[in-house]
């Protein structure tokens, strides 16, 4: 079956900077916004962009996004002649082939572009929260000839080191590209989203060096330096990479303070999707509050919530206080404990009277518990 | 593979009203994020059951849309998986339960499928149960049928059976005397019967009142642990909403709360739905909101069941009780009551003119529409009746002039303030000034020419009216004037009889100055038709004759018309005055209530016997009826029965009314043939109906059709038992009563038809006989029943609400 566009998500980095939160969980599968995994956010783009074609290209601690992905059929993914293809790491020859880059993996799986017979090819990232309409992405890469579009950003002077930096003429045309800058040229960060045309890609990744194939590192400045039509598209929404506890703890914050956040409660224009976990709503008990609160599914509510959001299957006892804290699924936190300023890692059973109150953000799991905060009687 | 068939009977329409007018029980939502089929369906799952089956009536687009393709039941699949098997045959009448015939229609699927036991249980049943525990203690117990029972013994509408026991009931279902498998756990001979009695948590829900308490029952932790279960998981349709948010001033507790809620007021004791958003300020106090409703800022909610997406407005007030909760329709926009103002427009009205129900109706419910802070307003003829009587207190608000038929007609509109109701009368001395109401030859004139003089008047009134409700074919043209003048004012108009349709010339239209109006041939005008045609919404006095007007054999030629309507039609029910009341009624031997009954019963009793000259005693079981004595009330199928019943020497008959003759004259022969156990009382006052009221065991009401009906409710007041069919107001107010639950206050058959009634008379005679605990708990049960005016007040202020 003929696809004019196919896409491929690639999960590949183990997420190191998000501490033990990615200790068992791929970094897309970490929990978001209390009910969400981050790979939602790109999964529905790419429903909402009426792309029914997917690899998703993994291979550290796969088995739980798998298992939440399933068929895809809870992002309309399960079609017959398209949908989810996980894109794990096989033994060929009697070799494993382990992936050396983000973009050694795509050309482990050329074939996979081939099948489909695909002009072009939608590369993305699996963790990054943003609504983005890619059918748009592709007019500006056909209106503007380009051979590759990298989507970028704008990023504030004081963050822009930590993203590949674009800089561009006045025809969207990529004149330069620096990943990680130490002092950066412009405040274009690249999103990690390119629309390769396919005989592009293929020539690029066969030119490249097999060892270290990477999209930032090698690809993106090899074809700048080709001079290959390398295009720049603009994008004005709300986008951020949570590759960090910060920045993960802060789009949760981001989402706590606007009521109408990416509009994740309509139904209409570009919804936002995700697995149904068939959990009963939540309950708030006689002692329960919360305030300017988000809370999910299955929680138990006896404690007061302020300013947090309480991902599902949670149970906040008695007398018990979170504020201005991130708390991840599956938690418990117990009678009487004090908890500001933290993000609680998922499973974490905080016992009764504990009491966590940092000047810096703190990230709680069953390992730290007691370094970071201690028991009151 | 599991040997389990499931059949899931989707068929009961329940007595949910509104919430019912878009789909069926089984698909109406339930603890905030549910639909009650997602029980069922989830048991299934858990239960291994692989081959399912739903048959449901009517309008199950939304359970079809809920279920999709069962895919989150695992019943999306190659072999068995999920059935919809609709009705074919679209003429057979709703049905409580599931019957034979219905199945018949689908006879392949059962034939074709490979299981050899089938389950049969309705879609509106809240548990989380494994299937198989029944199928066991069914096969331990080499039981014929098993039927499942809650705690209390009530009825689940739950049976296992072998298929191929199933199957003989199925083919020969016109040849038994059994519709459906409770009439065959109840009467088959020769079939080992066992009754599981299941100990959990379940609710069997049938009505607005019983979805609102089994959501209630939520809220207690011991009942979530039996409904929510990790290893058995309740699955629902995937929706998509973001987790709930609560704003800074949200106050809540003890409530349940779905996904994608908003909470900026208060909640308390209240179930959540989906994306219900409640604005800063208001508050919801014991209540089960649905999805998508918008609660607007300051506006008060208290026991209600808001269905889905209904809007209520800023501070509106909406307050039930827990008796009597206030329910919406789906996308219901709610106002408050005090914002309201209701012209009832009407040929009489209690206290000032009555010849029939109709005036007892209208005037009660515009005193309780004043007592529930609505502006209530009444406009009728002034008759010379009552010119005499109530000259003194008239009050002349205008005069106006009236073309009718080219001639100018002086009007004079007179007001009179009562109870904070106000009645408006209008003066005709060509047309009113008359010695009887109704029975002229030009009634149609009449009654055309009220409805323009109401319409002129109008202006005249206190407050203009948001609502003119219109009473009967009387008013009937109301819509139409309006129509034709440009008004644009909102109508609801009641069906009370449809016997009486006002047919008249079409010349009316001419006179009344409309022009290009669409007749019916034949040069005829039926005032009733044009009234259901224009009104903005149509209703009538119960939620089963509405159903039953659908079909010809109770609408006759208004058919077309009222299908026509249908999307716009309701029921509510009319009630009694709360003076209705044996403890009240000056007349009768001795005076009783719930204390006093069962004494009080005997000294009554056998006060009508000695007035009635018939045989006194305790043993005889009176059945007593005040009808009038016309072909509607049954007669046709009643005498033939009392001459089979009346050979037992135990029962006695006791009637007052008067009517057709050929009815009178059967039953004088009837009183010839038992002379010491039958009276008759052929002019209405032969006799006060209130010593048959409160001295007959049983009363007997076997109408073939029946709106509404009054004699059922003031006996069921009096402890008397109905014994009534299945139709109109009667199959609203009468419950079949039942043995294992002890629920139920009286007796009911479906077909018209002498042996069905022959046969509940005999029952009701064992029970009161041989199981006189049982009669007493029947006797209790009915005088706990409720119909209150004040409940049918609400109910039209709801239903004015929608318009």
């Amino acid at each position: 079956m003929r696809k004019t566009m196919i896409s491929m998500i690639l999960v590949g980095g183990r997420g190191t900077r998000l501490g033990d939160i990615t200790n068992t969980t791929a970094k897309p599968a970490v929990s978001f916004g209390a009910k969400y995994r981050l790979i939602d956010f790109t999964l529905s783009n790419i429903t909402n962009s009426n792309i029914d074609v997917c690899g998703i290209v993994t291979q550290y601690e796969p088995f739980d996004l798998m298992y939440y992905i399933g068929s895809g059929a809870s992002w309309d993914l399960d079609v017959l002649d398209g949908g989810i293809r996980f894109l794990t790491p096989y033994s060929q020859k009697g070799d494993v082939l382990w992936q050396k880059g983000t973009a050694h993996a795509i050309k482990q799986y050329f074939n996979f572009i081939k099948d489909y017979q695909a002009s072009y090819v939608l590369i993305l990232s699996g963790d990054h929260i943003y609504k983005m309409d890619y059918q748009k992405m592709l007019d500006h890469h056909l209106r503007n000839n380009a051979e590759i579009t990298i989507a970028a950003t704008e990023v504030f002077d004081h963050e822009a080191s930590r993203f590949g930096i674009l800089e561009m003429d006045d025809h969207y045309r990529v004149t330069n590209f620096e990943e990680k800058p130490e002092t950066p040229k412009s405040n274009l960060a690249s999103m990690g989203i390119y629309i390769f045309s396919v005989a592009v890609l293929e020539e690029l990744l066969n030119k490249a060096d097999p060892e270290d194939i990477d999209f930032g590192k090698n690809i993106i400045p090899k074809s700048i330096m080709l001079e290959k039509h390398v295009s720049l598209f603009k994008f004005d929404g709300y986008w951020r990479d949570v590759g960090t506890i910060e920045s993960l703890y802060n789009a949760n914050m981001d989402l706590l303070d606007d009521p109408d956040y990416l509009g994740l409660n309509s139904s209409k224009h570009m919804p936002v999707y995700s697995k149904s976990l068939n959990l009963n709503p939540h309950v708030m008990l006689a002692n329960g509050s919360a305030k300017r609160s988000i809370i999910a599914d299955a929680c138990l509510i006896n404690g007061e919530v302020i300013h947090s959001t309480i991902a599902y299957e949670t149970q906040i006892e008695a007398n018990a206080k979170v504020i201005d804290s991130v708390i991840l699924p599956n938690v418990v936190v117990g009678k009487n404990s004090y908890l500001r300023n933290v993000v609680v890692n998922k499973g974490v059973v905080i016992p009764n009277n504990y009491r966590c109150d940092n000047q810096d953000l703190t990230l709680i799991t069953d390992d730290n518990l007691f370094e970071v905060g201690e028991i009151y009687e | 593979m599991n040997n389990l068939l499931m059949i899931i009977d989707a068929t009961s329409k329940g007595n949910f009203a509104k919430l019912t007018r878009h789909r069926v029980p089984g698909a109406l939502p339930f603890g905030a994020k549910y639909r009650l089929i997602d029980f069922t369906l989830s048991n299934c799952k858990n239960s291994h059951i692989t081959n399912v089956s739903i048959f449901p009536y009517g309008n199950y687009r939304s359970l079809a849309d809920h279920i999709g393709s069962g895919d989150r039941w695992d019943l999306n699949r190659r072999h068995d998986g999920i059935f919809i098997l609709p009705p074919k045959s679209l003429n057979l009448t709703v049905e409580d339960t599931i019957s034979f015939q219905r199945m018949y229609e689908h006879i392949e699927y059962f034939l074709r499928s490979s299981q050899d036991y089938v389950i049969v249980s309705p879609a509106n049943l809240v548990w989380n149960v494994d299937y198989n525990v029944f199928l066991h203690s069914h096969l331990m117990n080499k039981a014929g049928i098993t039927e499942v029972l809650s705690l209390d013994k009530k009825r689940l509408r739950t049976f296992i059976l072998s298929k191929s026991l199933l199957l003989e009931y199925i083919y020969n279902y016109d040849q038994i005397q059994f519709r459906n498998l409770s009439d065959v756990f109840d009467y088959a001979p020769n079939l080992k019967k066992y009754s599981y009695v299941y100990e959990s948590s379940v609710y069997f829900i049938n009505s607005s009142k019983e979805l609102y308490e089994a959501n209630m029952q939520m809220l207690f932790k011991s009942v979530r642990k039996e409904w929510f279960k990790k290893d058995r998981p309740i699955f629902s349709k995937e929706t998509m909403s973001a987790a709930s948010r609560y704003g800074d001033d949200a106050v809540v507790s003890t409530s349940i709360i779905a996904s994608g809620a908003e909470i900026d007021g208060e909640v308390h004791n209240s179930i959540i739905g989906r994306k219900v958003h409640v604005a800063k300020g208001a508050k919801v106090y014991n209540s089960v909101i649905m999805n998508q409703c918008e609660i607007k800022p300051n506006a008060v909610i208290e026991h209600s069941v808001l269905d889905k997406e209904t809007i209520v407005l800023e501070n509106a007030v909406v307050k039930g009780d827990p008796d009597k909760l206030f329910v919406s329709e789906k996308k219901q926009i709610v106002v408050s009551n005090e914002s309201l103002a209701i012209l009832q427009v009407s040929s009489e009205c209690f206290p000032y003119i009555k010849t029939g129900g109709l005036a007892d109706v209208v005037g009660g419910l515009a005193i309780q529409y004043s007592q529930l802070g609505v502006k209530s307003q009444v406009i009728l003829p002034l008759y010379p009746q009552i010119k005499n009587k109530y000259d003194l207190f008239l009050e002349l608000r205008a005069t106006e002039k009236v073309i009718y038929d080219e001639h100018e007609y002086r009007i004079s509109l007179y007001a009179l303030n009562n109870q904070n109701t106000t009645y408006y009368f209008i003066e005709s001395y060509e047309f009113f000034e008359r010695e009887n109401i109704y029975g002229y030859e030009d009634d149609g004139d009449r009654f055309a020419f009220f409805s323009l003089a109401v319409i002129e008047s109008l202006e005249a009134l206190d407050q203009l009216p948001d609502i003119i409700h219109m009473h009967d074919w009387h008013s009937g043209l109301v819509p139409c004037i309006l129509r034709s003048k440009q008004l644009e004012y909102k109508t609801l108009m009641t069906i009370h009889n449809i016997e009486y349709q006002g047919i008249y010339s079409n010349e009316i239209y001419r006179k009344l100055g409309i022009e290009n109006a669409k007749c019916s041939g034949l040069g005829k005008i039926n005032f009733m038709e044009v009234g259901l045609t224009n009104a903005t919404k149509i209703s009538t006095v119960s939620e089963t004759y509405r159903d039953e007007l659908k079909y010809e054999y109770y609408s006759k030629n208004l058919v077309d018309v009222i299908n026509r309507r249908e999307r716009d039609f309701y029921g509510v029910l009319n009630g009694l005055e709360d003076d209705v009341n044996p403890n009240l009624d000056l007349e009768i031997a001795m005076r009783y209530t719930l204390v006093n009954v069962f004494e009080a019963k005997h000294v009554n009793k056998e006060d009508l016997q000695k007035r009635m000259g018939i045989e006194v005693g305790e043993q005889y079981f009176i059945l007593g009826m005040v009808t009038r004595i016309v072909e509607q009330k049954g007669f046709d199928i009643l005498i033939p029965a009392l001459y089979e019943v009346l050979n037992n020497p135990n029962i006695e008959f006791v009637i007052l009314g008067t009517g057709e003759d050929k009815y009178m004259q059967s039953l004088q022969e009837l009183k010839n043939r038992f002379p010491t156990r039958v009276s008759i009382n052929l002019t209405y006052d032969a006799t006060k109906p209130s010593f048959i009221y409160a001295g007959a065991d049983a009363f007997l009401m076997p109408s073939r059709y029946e709106p509404c009906g009054i004699g059922q409710m003031i006996a069921l007041k009096y402890g008397t038992i109905p014994i009534v069919r299945q139709t109109g107001g009667l199959n609203d107010t009468v419950d079949g009563y039942d043995l294992s639950s002890k629920r139920g206050n009286g007796f009911k058959f479906f077909n018209y038809d002498a042996r069905d009634l022959i046969f509940q008379i005999n029952n009701a005679f064992h029970i009161f006989t041989n199981l006189k605990t049982d009669w007493q708990q029947v006797i209790i049960n009915a005088m706990n029943s409720r119909f209150s005016l004040t409940d049918s007040a609400k109910e039209y202020l709801e239903l004015y609400r929608l318009i």
